[in-house]
């Protein structure tokens, strides 16, 4: 996976900042990307390309359980979040529905990434490559089932061993 | 070793170990018009249907308007996602207390309220504040859609085992009228911070948690989530006993049910917690929000603190409190007392039940709603309603100028017509002061309901403990 970074330098990005409330009306999905990030970035969805990555700080996500957030972001062509750590329902949301990878790195990685930088993550050997900086930083193993559920590309799509 | 509540009810909820995480059998499944649609469509789809109809219970809360219902709804897009809800009740078979009935209300109210939570059970709703429902010593805790439709079609969810926190809360209240649940949760959340209880399921113990009613233990189990739990509880007693008796759908058993969760529903003297917080209940005074999430908050009779004090060192905490400052549009060193609202909302499923609005109204017979504010009171649930009225609430809120509407979530996430207006101020009852909450641009301050009262009377915060 490679792309472009837009980043924020916050922690506790919550659910109502990444979809406000009151689009949680909407049921097409299109509809509701249009709207992504516009409690704090009213230009992100003009500026998202496909395969781009958020990177944000601590507890991204927190909040409300609205699956409209990762729906969100990914239907504006996020394909994932590298955050310092994530609310656990918006880490479950995007893994189960299979819209975007949430991927833990550390606060130094965090604080070297920025806005603009083109990155390569491979999921494989967890590590994610700065193109633009020429570094490289480790994320997270996802755990043994996340893993297997991202792989079959979703928690319905899942069967266990 | 013993076991604590939590793992108890945990281990009875088993059904196999898969791949590292644990299956876990769901006892009842709230469902709810926003985030249940897409789940409906995924079942339509895979020609599931919903496994246990007779366990799953639905209203209709986020999105309905709260004023006259006898009006059709005006918002088309809102009234299509009320008809979605009715008509995927229909075709799948499950109850739904829908806007002409008279238990609809916020899921987490009419849970309690209809005896659909019970100790010792597992339960889940597409909605984070799910988390209330363990003031009854349940499990239970807020999912997104894709695992509605899971438990819809399974009763069953696949988790990883969370770890055990004990928060317990010590000593008395100085004054039981002025110094609410509200203000010990948000006490609490301002000490260990949105992330403090990341990854583990609080169990809230001790005599300042004992002391308190049902109504009450809901509001501090409710705000859980927003210290990053994944859910909270309260070991039963006899209130909590006393309180499920002879409701709706209290089991017909209860007897014997009761003789059951007195003897297994603690937690063992000798079970160990994975992680202690203690706070003593003599030391807590009303609290009021700053900032643009539940932990920026301070006693009413501080000042608003600078990002310096507020961070202690944390150059992430300190920007954080700098960016909260500017939305919130305050400057540090202003005494809480001074910020002037221009709103007030007394409602949400963290302070809309029959108490919170009789502790509300206690401070307002006789007096008006400052000139300069709106005030408005959304009950909980058509029940807390007609209760209310029954006791002549209704009346005192209108003489003193206070909208009195129809039950649902309304102004606490801004879905509904009831919302801030860009750079309005609000003292709301409600959970969350995020950006943007209550409506674009609005300004949100958290509070229990007795000093969302008092500062719709003055136009600004005041110390209730002067008042009662």
């Amino acid at each position: 996976m490679a792309g472009n970074v837009i980043k924020y330098e916050r922690d506790n990005i919550d659910t109502d900042v990444i979809l406000p409330g009151t689009y949680l009306k909407l049921h097409d999905y299109d509809e509701i990307a249009k709207h992504a990030m516009e409690g704090i970035d009213p230009n992100f969805h003009a500026r998202v390309k496909k395969g781009d990555f958020i990177v944000a700080g601590k507890n991204f996500g927190c909040g409300s359980s609205r699956e409209h957030a990762p729906i969100a972001l990914s239907h504006c062509g996020i394909k994932g979040v590298l955050a310092v750590s994530f609310a656990r329902i918006f880490y479950r949301n995007s893994v189960d529905g299979a819209f975007l990878l949430p991927i833990e790195i550390q606060e130094e990685t965090y604080k070297k990434i920025s806005d603009g930088d083109e990155l390569e993550v491979d999921t494989q050997k967890n590590e994610v490559r700065n193109v633009t900086k020429n570094e490289v930083y480790t994320m997270k193993p996802f755990s043994e089932i996340v893993s297997k559920i991202i792989a079959a590309g979703g928690l319905f799509k899942y069967k266990p061993d | 070793m013993g076991k604590t509540l939590f793992e108890k009810i945990w281990d009875n909820h088993t059904v196999e170990e898969i791949d590292g995480r644990t299956l876990i059998y769901i006892d009842r499944h709230m469902v709810h018009e926003v985030t249940s649609p897409q789940a409906f469509d995924g079942l339509r789809i895979n020609k599931r249907r919903v496994r246990r109809p007779d366990l799953t219970f639905a209203t209709m809360d986020h999105n309905v308007p709260t004023n006259n219902r006898s009006l059709p709804i005006i918002d088309q897009i809102s009234a299509t996602q009320i008809k979605a809800l009715e008509n995927n009740c229909k075709e799948f078979g499950i109850p739904l207390f829908g806007l002409d009935s008279p238990h609809q209300g916020i899921v987490h109210v009419i849970g309690p309220e209809l005896g659909i939570t019970l100790p010792g059970i597992t339960m889940v709703c597409g909605d984070s504040h799910t988390s209330t429902h363990g003031a009854f010593g349940a499990f239970a805790l807020g999912i997104g859609t894709s695992d509605v439709e899971h438990v819809l079609a399974t009763q069953c969810l696949v988790l990883d085992r969370p770890k055990t926190f004990e928060i317990r809360v010590d000593g008395t209240r100085k004054n039981t009228h002025a110094i609410t649940a509200k203000d010990i949760i948000l006490s609490i959340i301002k000490k260990i911070g949105t992330g403090g209880g990341n990854g583990t399921v609080i169990e809230y113990r001790g005599r300042a948690i004992s002391d308190l009613s049902m109504e009450e233990r809901m509001t501090i189990c409710n705000m859980s989530i927003e210290a990053g739990a994944r859910a909270g509880l309260v070991a039963p007693d006899q209130k909590t006993f006393d309180y499920v008796k002879g409701r709706k759908y209290t089991p017909k058993n209860y007897d014997e049910l009761i003789q059951d969760w007195r003897e297994n529903l603690k937690t063992d003297e000798n079970a160990k917690f994975d992680k202690s917080f203690v706070i003593n209940a003599s030391e807590i005074i009303p609290q009021v929000s700053w900032g643009t999430n539940p932990a920026m908050t301070a006693d009413v009779t501080d000042v608003i603190p600078s990002p310096e004090e507020f961070a202690k060192g944390d150059a992430s905490q300190e920007n954080a409190a700098k960016k909260a400052l500017e939305y919130m549009d305050l400057k540090a060193g202003t005494p809480i007392a001074d910020i002037r609202l221009d709103r007030v909302f007394i409602g949400s499923c963290t302070n809309a039940r029959l108490q919170d609005l009789i502790e509300a109204s206690s401070v307002i017979k006789g007096r008006k709603v400052s000139l300069n504010v709106r005030a408005m009171v959304v009950p909980g649930s058509q029940q807390v309603k007609k209760q209310a009225e029954e006791l002549g609430l209704d009346k005192i809120f209108q003489e003193a100028n206070f909208e009195w509407r129809e039950s649902g979530c309304s102004m606490c996430l801004g879905m509904n017509p009831d919302i801030l207006a860009r750079g309005e101020r609000c003292a709301s009852t409600s959970n969350r002061n995020f950006e943007g909450r209550q409506g674009s641009g609005g300004r949100t301050h958290l509070v229990s309901p007795i000093m969302a009262a008092a500062a719709a009377l003055t136009g600004h915060f005041v110390d209730v403990r002067e008042w009662v």
